[in-house]
């Protein structure tokens, strides 16, 4: 078809030209431009967003602040400038590739797809992925899920495994894919689904944000860990590197500590919510030994 | 920029069953059939009436119309979605509320919700479209029907409507082809339409640039293949010496 | 057949209809004439209330017209209007213009009405062009067009409200040609003209009206060659030599 033909040329014009000179490292075009460009989310609590519309924070934002101070000790730049660029799921992984952002830190999943795209850091947190129910439900586990609606949030590896157990185990539950995780959290608190499947940080999350979080309860063995990472462009081992070390002593001189009860058992802004979530023992595992690799591929 | 092509990915298993990608547009693409076809019709029998209405000499029938076209074409169409899915069900009796928001699967709640939006919303604009046409016919029409014993509805039916029906079907086709793209806010409340297939394949992918090239070649053949069933539709209906047909 | 009853209608602030009476009988043919504005439009369009009246009674055939128990859609039924402008339709061929309201009005079947529509157009002079479209047709095709369709409801009075004042002068002949004959088979007409050669070969009475008012109405030979009134004279003058 001679329309599609043209439509992908169109396409692979439109990537080149949008594709700035990166024979480079990054760390070589920091130094040239004098500005970083840290990208981050606007509602991933508590990981990365807008607390006051403005600047982000977040523990992976805190995280993204190590990074840049080692930055800036690496290239001997104690002036370097840093700018914000707001990512969304959906471009989050363009907008690293074509050089708009350097690093993004916020709540992305280190997987396989990806790596073909991207490359990450070490892990800089694990989930894992459970159910949050009305304590009055009688949900424990997700065997109790047979023939009931659930909820998962659209996109998401929750999504996929739930889909997926549903039909291998023929469970008969009736999915439903939410647009975000508030969204999810609606369909949860207005009847229409008896669980919420998803990443136990962000359920914590909804809980807390709940008009009434003691009614609400985190539970179910975790169908599949995910580790987070950093995003940055592949092939540039000298960023890299700065980027792996700067995580990897935080983790070392026990600042991460210092960080996680900041973000997870301490109120957060803007409304001063306490997420009550304690380190897991997966995450524990991480911190002690780091990797870039993916939950699938240990 | 360092984008790593894959074309194959459509055909890669997606991890749930024997399902690929391409099963996900398909199914995408079925759903925003369904939801913009039926809402159409739907659409078109209710703004057809109200258009009626606001041309009618009954001054409450008329103003009823007015108010129903202000109220629905100024409130934000994602606002009506809300609240005929979220607030709507909330008030009806109890059973019913049980029924809808339990025991009907999700998709078909949803569905319902999102065909009942889109079509109390687009029957705002078709009524406009319809007022429109009626109004350009000349007087003399009108006249003609009733001295010949036509009533009021025979008038409409026989006389007026064939004729504005023709004159307006350019600016129906817009609104046909609009409603398609509005179809994308089922995905708001989970029903997983073309758009909400392409973004879900993206995310799990990771090849976006892939999925949203074949979303966009698919809306590109839909809307071309229902701008030419409209203009099927137009040459079928076309008489000598109307608008647009040959003398 | 048609009678008015001290007929008063205002538009707003204006008076256009001053209390008009008259009386036209079974198979009468009554040619109204006056000067532009002078109401008579008006006056033809009360019969089958396509205008209202504020003041006064109209009956046809018995009925009072003005009642508003009066059943409109079954009056309008058994009189015939024919327009200044014609007002086929134009989405449909001329054999449907013709057949519809007697198919949906009167529950005739289509192949009586098919049948009898084609006997009209031949008497029209048609026959040939009931498969065209409106807009396929001259202007006098056209309105010989809406006379048939005008006689297809069979009516006992036809109406005539400026039926050649659009239409090019070599077009206005046929359609005259056509309500000359409809006159000689016996058709209460009421006709709103300037057409005085038609006015004084075919009519049975001239009603000159002017300002809303009926100032004088007598046989057509008398009324061309003796007007009583003044306003009468000046009108025929002006019609007769426009020049001057």
């Amino acid at each position: 078809m001679r329309f599609t033909k043209r439509l992908l040329t169109t396409a692979v014009i439109a990537s080149a030209v949008a594709a700035p000179a990166m024979a480079e490292g990054t760390l070589d075009k920091i130094k040239e431009s004098g500005v970083i460009v840290l990208g981050h989310r606007d509602a991933s609590i508590p990981f990365s967003y807008l607390a006051d519309g403005q600047t982000p924070v977040g523990y992976s934002h805190d995280l993204q602040l190590k990074v840049v101070e080692a930055v800036k000790k690496q290239l001997k730049m104690p002036n370097l400038q840093v700018r914000y660029n707001l990512v969304t799921s959906q471009t989050r992984i363009p907008l690293v590739q074509n050089g708009t952002v350097d690093l993004e830190c916020g709540s992305t999943t280190n997987n396989l797809e990806r790596q073909k795209q991207v490359a990450f850091s070490v892990g800089i947190f694990e989930i894992g992925t459970r159910l949050l129910t009305s304590k009055t439900s009688g949900v424990k586990d997700f065997p109790d899920l047979k023939g009931k609606n659930v909820v998962t949030t659209a996109g998401t590896t929750s999504e996929r495994l739930l889909k997926a157990m549903n039909a291998e185990k023929q469970m008969g539950m009736n999915i439903i894919s939410a647009k975000d995780h508030g969204e999810s959290f609606l369909m949860l608190e207005s009847g229409r689904a008896v669980a919420f499947m998803m990443d136990d940080a962000l359920l914590y999350g909804e809980l807390a944000k709940a008009k009434n979080p003691a009614a609400w309860v985190v539970t179910g063995k975790p169908q599949s860990f995910e580790i987070y990472g950093c995003m940055l462009r592949k092939d540039d081992p000298a960023f890299k590197k700065v980027v792996d070390d700067a995580i990897k002593a935080t983790y070392k001189s026990g600042e991460i500590n210092k960080i996680y009860s900041k973000w997870f058992t301490s109120p957060v802004p803007p409304k001063g919510l306490n997420l009550n979530f304690p380190m897991s023992d997966e995450l524990k595992e991480l911190v002690a030994k780091p990797t870039d690799k993916s939950a699938e591929q240990m | 920029m360092n984008y790593n092509w894959d074309w194959n990915v459509f055909f890669k298993s997606t991890g749930i069953g024997s399902e690929i990608y391409l099963d996900w547009f398909i199914s995408g693409l079925g759903w925003t059939i369904a939801v913009a076809l039926v809402a159409w019709i739907v659409a078109l029998i209710i703004g057809s009436i109200l258009g009626v209405m606001r041309t009618l000499p009954n001054k409450a029938a008329a103003s009823f119309a007015a108010g129903y076209v202000e109220l629905f074409r100024n409130v934000p169409l994602l606002v009506q979605l809300f609240v005929w899915y979220f607030l709507v069900p909330d008030y009806l009796p109890e059973q019913t509320q049980i029924w809808f928001k339990q025991e009907l699967a999700p998709t078909t709640s949803a569905y319902i919700s999102v065909v009942v939006c889109l079509a109390l919303f687009t029957a705002a604009r078709v009524c406009e479209q319809v007022r429109t046409g009626i109004q350009a016919l000349p007087k003399g029409q009108s006249a003609a029907a009733l001295a010949v014993g036509f009533n009021q509805a025979q008038m409409y039916r026989h006389v007026l409507l064939p004729q504005a029906f023709r004159i307006i079907i350019p600016p129906l086709t817009s609104e046909f082809l609009n409603i398609f793209k509005n179809s994308s806010v089922a995905s708001l409340i989970g029903l997983m339409e073309l758009l909400a297939q392409t973004k879900q394949t993206a995310e799990f992918t990771a090849n976006m640039f892939e999925a949203f090239t074949l979303a966009t070649i698919i809306y590109f053949v839909l809307n071309m293949s229902l701008m030419g069933l409209m203009s099927w539709v137009e040459r079928k209906v076309r008489v000598p010496g109307m608008m647009g047909g040959a003398k | 057949m048609i009678r008015f009853n001290n007929v008063h209608k205002w538009f707003k602030d204006l008076h256009v209809l001053k209390g008009v009476n008259l009386e036209v009988t079974q198979g009468e043919v009554v040619v109204v004439c006056g000067p532009s504005g002078s109401g008579k439009s008006t006056l033809i369009r009360t019969v089958n209330q396509l205008e209202t009246i504020n003041e006064g009674e109209i009956w046809v055939d018995g009925v009072n017209v003005t009642d508003p128990k009066t059943n409109l859609n079954a009056l309008r039924a058994e009189v015939g209007f024919v327009f200044q402008h014609f007002n086929l339709y134009p989405h449909l061929s001329v054999l449907e213009n013709i057949t519809l309201s007697p198919i949906k009005v009167k529950g005739m079947d289509k192949v009586a009405a098919e049948k009898q529509a084609i006997n009209l157009l031949e008497k029209v002079g048609l026959a040939h062009k009931k498969d065209a479209f409106p807009s396929q047709l001259s202007g006098g095709q056209q309105q010989r067009v809406a006379i048939a369709r005008g006689l297809a409801m069979e009516p006992r009075v036809m109406l005539f409200d400026e039926p050649t004042s659009a239409l090019d002068p070599e077009m206005i002949g046929e359609v005259l040609k056509v309500m000359k004959d409809l006159a000689e088979s016996g058709m209460t007409m009421m006709v709103v003209t300037h057409e005085m050669g038609f006015a004084r070969e075919v009519a049975d009475r001239v009603v000159f009206v002017d300002h809303g008012e009926i100032i004088e109405q007598a046989h057509p030979e008398s009324f061309f060659t003796n007007p009583q009134h003044d306003r009468a004279k000046q009108f025929l003058r002006q019609l007769l030599t426009p020049m001057n």
